[in-house]
């Protein structure tokens, strides 16, 4: 009996661990249908362990990496500069334009107003550790539950979309990047409103998939996040369109965008800890202000009575 | 029990270290060293049990660093540990060369089950033929990785085997320093 057992002792084990990992799996996928996930207190706990010591074995990797970079960086840095002036000249110009367009149609006021109540809280945060599985893409940040960060934030850097956070601990967030196989961001051209689905599919670009009919793409359109999806508020840049290419037939064509953020040297990054309405002013202005409220940051004052008691308030 | 300890620091090290180096080699090219020191225990941990259990530990550390589902490299991990075990048994996985195979078409195979099972489990969009191409360059740094992450699971191996079996002395008392003891 005891041999016996001895005997059926390694294939329980192996059947218990199958079951345990499946069990693991399923409820992982159904707490990312609801959203994301703040991590178990034992996998938080290795979270919390892992984030620092990731931070500490990459510092001189990166600090190498930055050094050599930051030499090859000033060979044009020259030709760099004078060239940034001419952009920011450029820049201004259209800014101008688009303040006066704003002002004719009466806008600007109401932007202006709200702009001290409705921006949206922006957490920096450093990128700590990159995804160890070349099978799938996603980042470390150093700033979790305990700043605020919950799954389903989405991350930006100036340039763009990084991604949305999955996974919380108290002092860590695991950020699925929009280049991973499961991202799919709802989005349109920026120039011919062409709404379509920005897919990541594992490489360093992304996929753009559009209705063929009516749809005006062409190549160096921007693409920008569209607001529907309840994740990424509206205007938020995804990429610029780099090749585009029949989907086999189908009614839809797909474009193959160029990344906006250099997903593969993140550092800093910005945790939006809730969606704001002021992109969305830009696109929808005849919106009523409390449809345009995202879900109540922590700390933060409430819209409403903050944009009661200084309506009409505003810079210059 | 020790020996068991060392080998999950040096899995957690690989872990770590697996993380610095993915900071500057892009995806493909950078060796799933966590990933081999599984294969290294499934080729040449004398200990069953505690090989399947250390091989799903390590694989939940890397669902923690990794966008997967949590338990999906743990699962492929304990596939990639039976299969290893299994093929040392079958197989005479001594030299280099029947190695370097050996973890090139296991190698392969993981990648097409993580990339697989993710459109099955989750609405992932469909890999396309470019992936073969990751999956082989990837393939082959993990060989090349092989010899040295299977090397350092032997030596730990070895070492904490004898100190083991030197304190335990003549009677083992379930230690069996024989492949397919329960410890």
């Amino acid at each position: 009996m005891g041999d016996f057992l001895k005997r059926l002792a390694a294939p329980l084990v192996v059947v218990l661990l199958v079951l345990l990992t499946i069990v693991s799996m399923v409820g992982d996928r159904r707490a990312r249908e609801t959203g994301g996930r703040d991590l178990p207190w034992w996998q938080a706990a290795l979270l919390e362990i892992t984030a620092p010591m990731e931070r500490l074995v990459s510092a001189p990797v990166v600090a190498t990496r930055d050094f050599y970079e930051g030499y090859v960086d000033l060979i044009g840095v020259r030709a760099e500069n004078l060239r940034l002036e001419r952009r920011i000249a450029e820049i201004e110009a259209e800014n101008l334009q688009f303040r006066e367009a704003l002002v004719a149609s009466g806008h600007l006021g109401r932007v202006a107003s709200m702009r001290d109540e409705v921006e949206i809280p922006m957490l920096p945060a450093e990128v700590v550790g990159l995804d160890v599985a070349p099978w799938f893409r996603s980042v470390l940040v150093d700033r979790g539950a305990q700043q605020g960060v919950e799954p389903g934030q989405p991350v930006i850097t100036h340039e763009g979309v990084v991604g949305v956070v999955t996974a919380t601990s108290g002092h860590a967030a695991k950020t699925m990047l929009l280049l991973d196989r499961q991202s799919a961001v709802d989005a349109l051209v920026q120039r011919s409103r062409a709404r379509g689905v920005v897919r990541g599919v594992g490489r360093d670009r992304l996929e753009f998939e559009f209705v063929v009919r009516g749809a005006d793409v062409v190549e160096g359109d921007e693409v920008v996040t569209s607001g529907l999806g309840g994740v990424y508020p509206k205007g938020l840049r995804l990429g610029r369109v780099s090749q585009l290419r029949d989907a086999g037939g189908r009614l839809t064509r797909i474009a193959v965008i160029e990344p906006a953020v250099d997903l593969g040297q993140l550092e800093q990054v910005f945790v939006m800890l809730r969606r704001g309405p002021e992109m969305d002013l830009l696109y929808q202005p005849n919106l009523p202000l409390e449809d345009l409220d995202g879900p109540a940051p922590v700390g933060a004052p409430p819209l409403d009575s903050s944009a009661e008691d200084e309506g009409g308030g505003g810079e210059g | 029990m020790k020996s068991v300890a060392a080998i999950f620091a040096v899995g957690v090290l690989a872990l770590v270290v697996q993380g610095a180096l993915a900071r500057t080699i892009p995806p493909p090219f950078c060796p799933d060293l966590a990933w081999l020191v599984v294969v290294g225990i499934g080729l040449r941990w004398p200990h069953f049990v505690s090989g399947v259990v250390l091989a799903v530990v390590l694989g939940y550390g890397m669902d923690l660093l990794s966008g997967s589902l949590m338990g999906q490299h743990a699962l492929l991990r304990l596939v990639s540990f039976l299969a290893a075990a299994l093929a040392a048994r079958q197989l005479d996985l001594s030299g280099g060369v029947p190695v370097g195979i050996f973890v090139l078409v296991i190698s392969v195979v993981y990648g097409v089950a993580v990339v697989t099972s993710l459109s099955f489990l989750v609405d992932a969009n469909r890999p396309g033929f470019d992936v073969v191409g990751a999956l082989l360059a990837h393939a082959i740094v993990n060989v090349l990785a092989a010899g040295p992450m299977i090397g350092i699971v032997e030596r730990v191996q070895a070492r904490f085997s004898d100190e083991e079996v030197g304190r335990r002395g003549a009677n083992p008392l379930g230690f069996d320093s024989g492949r397919g003891g329960l410890l």
